[in-house]
């Protein structure tokens, strides 16, 4: 397992500067993502990009993870400029991704096995997360048997499991009902206290936002740029109700652009 | 409504099937015992009779088990070939653009051609020997087996190939733990369908050229206007066919129970 930093916290663990992104339009044309985008996050931060539907928040996430690479400008993490995917890049899909014919075990410990850890030492450290998320009793269940809440914890969990440096989920309970999505941001909340990482976490849900967040930021349409900035310093576990929490919210909400 | 267990499903399954048959069965019987149609075609029970009888006697120089053994040994023997060589030739062409440029469009062109349509050609060529069957075989199963594992291939869920680099898989091990297991529930599919076809072609060839085997029964049959002995043929083609694709599925079901619904 990986200890938790001791030494100093690096401010500028990931540096998006000038990204701009664009995608070719059927019939001709382009269309903007972003233009000249720039963001940094801390080591260790919980980082939230809010922003309204379709504002190229997930576009963002795939050029971090280099699965797609922007048109202009860099994006460098821990000091590497992003050119491919790497495992040390985790990501939670939307659609969760698990591998099907695998059980809940093998999904965890995928990653650790293609980059060829032992299998005692990988079994362990799959064991670990998947106690983490809670799915213990689980791990030879496949995902088909899965509910959609357990599903997402897997891809929590085989994310965890790589060690990567910084993990992007990408509205993981954009599908959950909204009771399952209360528990599993309750639940990512004391995941992501015990063992801190990187996260950057896109969502649309400000009430969502504003319970992960140690930071948000709040973008605009495409091409998307941010537009403002909030630190959020209510202790955790958050209260939805508390006075402050609503405050932020309303004003949150206000500066969103709701237009398409 | 009430929902009822696997069990209880499993149970109704069967119930439902035996029915079904013995409905087929008794209408069988009472048209040939009712209806002028009982002149020309025998009735059920006659059937199932002789078809206990030759298990204990002889037709030509083998009891039927030896007539079906003759020809499932065919149709195995080729069809393993087949089914292995579809496999890889599928895979290939999924994955590698020449393969898939040069191979797709000759399996395309040939696919169609029925294999009754290869029974001349084999002929001239192997004569009336063992091979000229396993030619046969082979074109009825390996072109099935070659398009459906290439489609399965080509279907892969992006995604997840997204995923597995994600997690660092190197490119061979995105062949070997996505692209393969992803495509083993189209491998099966194509399986099923080859074999069928290929139980269904040795009969064809069976009964051009042999002189011993399911479709030898059937063709001696008519040549002695043995009414009988075709529907024997007849009901141990369609048994025998059942069982192996019964066969073929319960095999697929253990291999791909991530693939079924269900708890």
């Amino acid at each position: 397992m990986r200890m938790e930093q001791t030494g100093k916290i690096k401010n500028d663990f990931i540096v998006c500067s000038n990204v701009t992104e664009e995608f070719p339009i059927t019939g001709g044309g382009s269309f903007k993502v972003a233009e000249d985008l720039e963001f940094t996050v801390r080591e260790n931060e919980f980082l939230v990009l809010f922003g309204p539907g379709q504002c190229g928040k997930t576009s963002i996430l795939n050029m971090i993870a280099g699965f797609d690479l922007p048109k202009k400008g860099t994006i460098v993490v821990d000091g590497r400029k992003v050119e491919a995917p790497g495992p040390e890049r985790g990501m939670v899909f939307q659609t969760t991704c698990l591998f099907p014919w695998l059980t809940v075990m093998g999904n965890v410990e995928y990653g650790p096995k293609v980059r060829g850890v032992k299998k005692g030492e990988r079994r362990k450290r799959a064991q670990h997360y998947i106690d983490l998320v809670g799915l213990q009793g689980f791990e030879k269940s496949f995902p088909v048997k899965l509910s959609g809440g357990m599903k997402q914890r897997v891809g929590i969990a085989r994310a965890y499991c790589n060690e990567p440096v910084v993990m992007m989920m990408d509205e993981p309970f954009g599908h959950l009902d909204a009771q399952t999505r209360y528990l599993m941001q309750e639940d990512l909340t004391k995941i992501w206290q015990k063992e801190k990482r990187t996260i950057i976490f896109v969502t649309n849900n400000i009430e969502e936002a504003l319970y992960l967040a140690d930071r948000i930021l709040v973008l605009t349409n495409c091409p998307t740029k941010v537009k403002a900035e909030y630190q959020i310093e209510l202790p955790r576990p958050r209260d939805y109700t508390d006075p402050k929490f609503l405050k932020l919210r309303k004003e949150i909400s206000e500066i969103v652009d709701h237009t398409l | 409504m009430r929902t009822k267990t696997p069990a209880q499903e499993r149970r109704d399954k069967i119930v439902y099937g035996v029915l079904a048959v013995g409905i087929f069965v008794g209408f069988w019987y009472a048209v040939t015992k009712l209806t002028d149609f009982g002149q020309i075609f025998p009735d059920p029970i006659t059937i199932i009779a002789n078809i206990g009888d030759k298990f204990i006697n002889p037709i030509g120089k083998a009891t039927l088990t030896g007539h079906i053994l003759v020809s499932l040994r065919r149709v195995m023997l080729a069809f393993t070939v087949a089914a292995a060589s579809g496999i890889v030739i599928g895979v290939t062409m999924g994955w590698y653009p020449v393969v898939e440029a040069v191979f797709k469009p000759v399996i395309e062109f040939l696919r169609p051609i029925p294999p009754i349509a290869w029974i001349p050609i084999s002929i001239l060529w192997y004569g009336f020997t063992e091979m000229s069957k396993y030619f046969l075989i082979f074109l009825a199963s390996f072109f099935v087996v070659a398009i459906s594992v290439y489609s399965g291939v080509k279907s892969v869920d992006p995604m997840l190939i997204r995923a597995a680099k994600m997690l660092g898989a190197k490119d061979n091990q995105l062949f070997t733990s996505i692209i393969i297991p992803s495509t083993v529930p189209y491998i099966f599919s194509g399986l099923q369908v080859a074999l069928g076809n290929s139980w269904a072609s040795i009969v064809a060839a069976e009964m051009v050229q042999s002189n011993e085997g399911v479709g030898w029964i059937i063709i001696t049959g008519q040549q002695s206007s043995n009414m009988i002995q075709i529907v024997t043929g007849i009901v141990c083609i369609a048994v025998v066919g059942m069982l192996l694709v019964m066969i073929m599925r319960g095999l697929e079901n253990k291999l791909c129970a991530w693939n079924k619904q269900g708890r």
